[in-house]
């Protein structure tokens, strides 16, 4: 028998060696059932993380789907500040509105509507999109 | 992004009502520090990594870190939706649950968001060596849960990683 190290393998499994190793770690596997039994259960491991993580996002996106949006009340001006703050504050801003709306804080929601609404108005439009790339992947 | 990182925080912290609080102490954070933002950063990992080290500081000034550090399982379990399946898997639900935190927030990061190595490393503040360590004392420790049938009790070894890196303690989850 070979003896190959779980790290060995579980780098194989999440596709960080480099060619050469893998096509070695694969002439190993052809031959050697032990190493291959416990690839497939590391495997089976790797696979059954990426389903839970999964599991808890679509839960994430029910909550957040569930929520109903407020109606945008003022069109954004173009030309407004939000070029000056920049990408990633407008990125943040929408994502704190959406959390502040979203997730059930009604007093915080009133309060802050007024000057949140253009924020709401891009999520609102938002969540066809997030729902299509619910990960880095 | 807002699911995935309210997901991040979920998990890392273990609980959802903290979650959402830690996430939006970080966000708040970030609006105020966003000239920290450096251009050309992706804004997800930017975020993941404060949302990480706002949950470190606040650790770390709790009275008993520790105990602070830990979730309860069914906490955990209201993680995952209540509208189960038949194909739910709740033995990798509870494995989940009993890992430290660091750990579950690794094996997101590379597991669930597809991050490298490397990415991974740069969030949590620590290295590849170590992100590599803590894949495959979960993997094969969830591997050899499922051969044998029994949910893990893992060890609480890398919860004193949580708070004391690495290189500090020698410890190496």
């Amino acid at each position: 028998m070979t003896e190959l190290s779980d790290e060995l393998l579980v780098a194989y499994v999440d596709g960080q060696l480099v060619r050469e190793q893998t096509r070695a770690v694969d002439k190993v596997l052809e031959h050697d059932d032990v190493i291959a039994r416990r690839v497939e259960a590391l495997k089976d491991a790797h696979g059954r993380f990426e389903s839970a993580f999964e599991a808890i996002l679509a839960g994430e996106m029910i909550e957040i789907l569930a929520v109903p949006m407020l109606p945008p009340r003022v069109k954004r001006k173009r030309g407004n500040g939000l070029a000056k703050i920049g990408i990633a504050v407008v990125g943040i801003g929408v994502a704190l509105a959406a959390l502040v709306g979203g997730y059930g804080w009604p007093l915080v929601l009133r309060a802050c509507s007024v000057g949140m609404t253009g924020s709401v108005a891009t999520m609102q439009s938002a969540p066809p999109k997030a729902q299509s790339a619910p990960s880095a992947r | 992004m807002l699911p995935r990182l309210k997901r991040f925080a979920d998990v890392l912290v273990g609980e959802k009502r903290e979650g959402k609080a830690l996430l939006r102490r970080a966000l708040l954070r970030m609006l105020a520090d966003h000239h920290r933002y450096q251009r050309g950063t992706p804004l997800d990992r930017w975020a993941f990594t404060e949302i990480y080290r706002l949950w470190l500081a606040e650790l770390r000034d709790h009275a008993d870190p520790l105990r602070q550090a830990k979730a309860s399982e069914e906490d955990f379990d209201r993680l995952f939706p209540t509208d189960r399946g038949a194909d739910f898997d709740a033995f990798t639900a509870t494995f989940l649950g009993q890992l430290p935190p660091q750990q579950r927030s690794t094996l997101l990061l590379v597991y669930g968001e597809g991050f490298d190595y490397e990415d991974a490393a740069r969030v949590l503040d620590s290295n590849a060596d170590t992100i590599q360590a803590r894949l495959i004392r979960a993997s094969a420790s969830l591997a050899d849960r499922l051969s044998s049938g029994s949910p893990a009790r893992v060890q609480a070894s890398a919860t004193i990683e949580t708070l004391y890196p690495v290189e500090a303690t020698g410890i190496r989850p």
